[in-house]
């Protein structure tokens, strides 16, 4: 550090010095550039993704509305129930979120990744991926919020089915939209998305619409791992519309107790012939939509739904409006109005033969017994099938198929339920299309097609709807379910339009129709043994649906189904007021086992009405509530203040 | 002998000992607001305190002999302490490179670059030449290679590279001839670009969320970056206000308070504040340059300007990070950002440089 005042030797470093200091301005300048660029240029693009950052949207579920039975008994309604979600935003390790998940909370893998993989589902949205958690859950899951920000506990109404099993196929069931049913205009174009409840079988799918009401949102400031730090605003949920239903939960009881109590299996209909009001509506076996209620994605709740689902007994399948029988000789009321009313046969001339039987083609094909040469009162009552059959050969198959269609055989009746199936009315043309091998209609088909036998397969609601128009005098109405729908914030209250279809027939025809069928419950015609109460003059028609050839060995499995269709009041000065039809599965013979149901049923409609029970069984039964109340009177509604 | 005289006050530069107070203090607004506790702050304070203390004292004492004297065995204890954190060392953050001593966390790898910045100085101002021979480039190498073998085994990629710029600075400095300068800049670029394919998949993560923003997983490896631009950007001119940030306080930005704590700032104070931050850095470097150029003495200028390329890389990495120009690294931001061995270390070249500063005119 030697002599002078001079720098040292080589001490010429200035000039690098002055790069170094215009280098630091350059990286100053291009950092103050870039702030301003965030800060100035791009400010509100980034202020709107803060704000989403920190802002977050709750949805709170609306809760369906109730579905109510025609004396406002609540059938469905909500109850709260604590429920585990996941929200997708707030995962930071997928892995190790589903083996939590699956590990402590039993939740089922493969469904969470559905749930995770769904690309329509919007990430801020939470899984629902336990319902019902137990008090374990209810435990851990605020023990591991620390860890597990993303699992929650939430409370959501959940749907009760009140009385288990029944009316389980009117009712419906609920469960997720799936992505198919999102592709559907009528779900795609109605604000429905991925993970939304809805209905999926019964009322609960088609007023699907009315019950679900608008959910409601809670708007929270959340830190950065999801947690809510405060509210900002909340949007109530408004709630579905309750339905009332034309369902009677009393005489839906003692229908469905008809089969229960015997262990059989089959469908019955219960309506108001005048308005095509369903009372009740049975298909054994049955389930329990609880089951799927409760269910979303837990291990255990899935088996029990795979239980249902793979029941070979098919318990989710509706017989009564998916079930296709051969209607036997029920059929022979829809002959009878149809030949009457072309004048084949007349009051003063409906004599015919009953021969035993008869000869068609080198086949004969019998009756039950010998009736002599009966008239249509007399074939009706006692069930002739020779009568008919040649009755059969005078119509031909032409006119016949002309008839029945336009009673709605073979098609669907409109009934407000998913899924109703058409059946077939056999004809030349459909033989033509189903048997190539031999195409041509005989005479054989013909006979066949005169008593409800052979190709014929109709559903029980079909039957009641055709037979019920008969005998109210040409007046065919839908039969439905829907009542009304109460009025909310955001619709107004909502009725059935009824809507029937008119055709003319003669009060001749239709009072000998009437008359055929009183004389087969009280001239001691087919079911004269059955024990129907004087008082109710109810009238019917036995049918005996053939499984197969009668000349086959068969055990219980292959016995014939066996119907029985009543009205009540018949051959009085009053319209029918309530129709019944009935088949029991492998019943054997119409009277012996569907006439006795129908019997209870009628009785306990006439019990209420009365206001007694007039068979010795029906003492239980709630005879004080009345079956035809104006809609909406007296229904129980929710208290609005306390 | 001892003068505290008039004339040794009026000496010392004001506003180089001002600024990076200003500075820290500007951080602990920052820290105080986006910290989990009152804790960092006050640590914080505590820091500045000792950097003062640290500064004041070496500020009264002639720097010649540090860099003579006391440089190698400053240099050769730092060297020590960095064996010890390996051994028995406190891990943060993934990063073991704390020693816990009564109570505080010292981090001698932040020290370890005013002693590289000190040695290197050394050995640059006993060279008579005008430029670097492959010799000297050697040994100066030499000089850095203990510390980077060490720092690097604590995982600490940030503070490596740093040792990178600093010798970088020298070989400047000290008259690297222009063919090695075209050489090493091409070196840095090919080995950016060869390096690339080794590194670990979080570390290309980091420079592909730089390059392609877009195609980066906001949860992934791309969230901080992204969480830092939209902290920054959301602070538009006048930021939310002192305190009123949200992508800080709810934690939206992982540890604000250390390396993002220009992104609070960015987010309560707006560009305002900013560049109210940029102008006081440069006016802290200017002051700094302007004492390496007054100075007398290789040595001190060669010093001072060690601290300045040190400084200078720092607020280029960490600001580049937080406005994601650059891949996060782990680098602090100089006096700002919470670590109290980092200011201490800033404050020690604060020190030197005012003690050059008042023996520009003595011989």
């Amino acid at each position: 550090m030697s002599s002078t005042n001079a720098k040292d030797d080589a001490f010429n470093i200035e000039l690098r010095v002055y790069v170094i200091q215009y280098l630091v301005l350059v990286v100053f300048i291009a950092l103050g550039i870039r702030f301003y660029v965030l800060q100035v240029a791009r400010h509100e693009d980034y202020q709107a993704r803060a704000e989403n950052n920190r802002i977050r949207e709750i949805p709170i579920p609306a809760p369906r509305g109730q579905i109510l039975d025609r004396n406002g008994n609540v059938l469905v309604d909500n109850t709260p129930a604590f429920n585990v979600v996941v929200t997708p935003e707030d995962i930071t390790n997928r892995e190790d979120t589903i083996n939590t998940l699956v590990q402590n909370l039993d939740v089922d893998r493969g469904e969470i990744l559905v749930e995770l993989n769904d690309p329509l589902r919007p990430k801020s949205q939470p899984i629902l991926v336990k319902q019902n958690a137990s008090v374990a859950d209810l435990q851990w899951v605020p023990a591991h919020e620390l860890e597990h920000p993303e699992i929650r506990i939430e409370e959501q109404p959940q749907r009760v089915y009140k009385y288990g099993k029944l009316a389980a196929h009117l009712l419906g069931y609920i469960g997720q939209v799936n992505p198919k049913q999102l592709e559907l205009p009528r779900f795609k174009d109605d604000g429905y998305k991925s993970g939304d409840i809805i209905g999926q079988g019964g009322i609960e799918a088609v007023y699907d619409k009315m019950l679900r009401g608008k959910d409601g949102m809670r708007r929270v400031i959340v830190d950065s791992r999801g947690r809510p730090i405060a509210d900002l605003e909340t949007i109530e949920p408004i709630r579905g519309q309750d339905i009332t239903t034309t369902l009677d939960l009393d005489i839906q009881k003692v229908a469905e107790d008809q089969f229960y109590s015997k262990k059989e299996t089959g469908a019955a209909v219960v309506v108001n012939p005048q308005d095509g009001e369903i009372l009740a509506m049975v298909s054994v076996p049955s389930f329990d939509p609880n089951v799927f209620a409760r269910n979303v994605v837990s291990t255990e709740s899935r088996k029990e739904v795979a239980a249902i689902v793979n029941d070979p007994s098919h318990p989710m399948y509706n017989k009564a409006i998916q079930g296709t029988y051969p209607t036997g000789s029920t059929w022979k009321i829809m002959m009878a109005t149809a030949a009457l009313e072309e004048g084949v046969i007349t009051t003063r001339n409906s004599r015919i033969v009953c021969g035993g039987g008869i000869s068609v083609g080198n086949r004969f094909v019998h009756c039950g017994s010998n009736h002599g040469a009966p008239d249509i009162h007399a074939a009706i009552v006692h069930s002739c099938d020779g009568y008919f059959y040649r009755l059969g050969l005078k119509m031909g198959v032409d006119m016949i198929h002309d008839w029945v269609t336009r009673f709605g055989m073979g098609q669907k009746t409109g009934v407000d339920l998913p899924g109703e199936l058409r059946g077939i009315i056999p004809s030349r043309d459909w033989k033509k299309r189903v048997n190539p091998r031999d195409p041509v209609w005989k005479d054989f088909d013909t006979v066949l097609a005169s008593i409800g036998q052979g190709s014929v397969a109709v559903t029980p609601i079909q039957l009641i709807r055709a037979e019920a128009g008969i005998v109210i005098g040409g007046e065919f109405h839908t039969p439905h379910l829907f009542k009304e729908a109460s009025a909310t914030q955001l619709k107004p209250v909502e009725y059935y339009d009824n809507k029937p279809t008119e055709l003319k027939l003669s009060d001749v025809t239709v009072g000998i129709v009437d008359y055929g069928m009183w004389g087969v419950v009280n001239e001691g015609g087919t079911a004269g043994g059955v024990g129907f109460p004087r008082e109710m003059n109810a009238g019917g028609k036995t049918g005996t649906a053939q499984v197969i050839a009668k000349e086959k060995v068969r055990g219980k499995e292959h016995k014939d189904h066996s119907w029985f269709i009543s009205f009540a009041p018949m051959h009085t000065n009053q319209k029918p007021e309530i129709g019944v039809v009935c088949i029991t599965e492998n019943g054997g013979w119409g009277a012996s086992a569907s006439a006795p149901k129908v019997k209870f049923i009628e009785a306990a409609y006439f019990s209420k009405k009365l206001g007694h029970p007039i068979l010795p069984e029906l003492v239980a039964l709630n005879t004080q509530s009345k079956t035809d109340s104006r809609p909406g009177a007296d229904r129980k509604r929710r208290p609005v203040t306390q | 002998m001892v003068d505290l005289s008039q004339r040794r006050f009026k000496d010392v530069d004001w506003l180089l000992l001002l600024a990076p107070i200003a500075l820290t203090a500007f951080g602990c607004v920052a820290i105080s607001t986006s910290a989990p506790d009152s804790g960092y702050v006050k640590k914080q304070i505590v820091s500045l305190g000792i950097g003062l203390a640290i500064a004041v004292v070496i500020m009264f004492t002639d720097y010649r002999k540090i860099v003579l004297n006391i440089a190698p065995f400053f240099y050769a204890g730092i060297l020590v302490l960095l064996v010890l954190v390996l051994v028995v060392g406190t891990q943060i953050n993934g990063n073991k490179a704390w020693l816990r001593i009564a109570g505080f966390s010292l981090q001698p790898s932040e020290f370890a670059k005013a002693a590289t910045i000190l040695m290197l100085a050394r050995y640059l101002s006993q060279l008579r030449q005008a430029s670097l021979t492959i010799k000297d480039m050697l040994i100066m190498g030499a000089i850095v290679l203990p510390p980077v073998i060490l720092v690097y085994a604590e995982h600490d990629t940030g503070t490596t590279l740093t040792f990178g710029a600093i010798l970088a600075t020298f070989f400047f400095l000290g008259g690297m001839r222009k063919i090695f300068l075209a050489a090493g800049a091409v070196a840095v670029v090919v080995g950016l670009i060869g390096v690339y394919p080794h590194l670990k998949k979080y570390q290309q993560e980091r420079i592909n969320v730089i390059i392609h923003p877009e195609e980066a997983d906001p949860r992934g490896f791309g969230y901080q970056t992204i969480q830092s631009v939209i902290a920054v950007g959301s602070g538009g001119v006048m930021g939310k206000g002192i305190g009123h940030g949200t992508q800080g306080k709810l934690g939206f930005l992982p540890f604000a308070w250390t390396d993002f704590i220009a992104a609070v700032v960015a987010e309560e104070t707006g560009l305002i504040g900013i560049l109210l931050m940029l102008v006081l850095y440069l006016m802290f470097i200017w002051r700094l340059i302007a004492v390496a150029k007054s100075s007398r003495e290789r040595a001190g200028s060669l010093m001072v300007m060690g601290f300045v390329g040190l400084i200078t890389f720092h607020i280029l990495c960490n600001l580049g990070m937080v406005v994601a120009i650059m891949p996060i690294m782990g680098i602090p931001l100089p006096l700002m950002s919470y670590g109290g061995t980092a200011v201490m270390s800033v404050f020690i070249g604060v020190g030197l440089a005012l003690s050059v500063r008042m023996k520009r005119f003595v011989n």
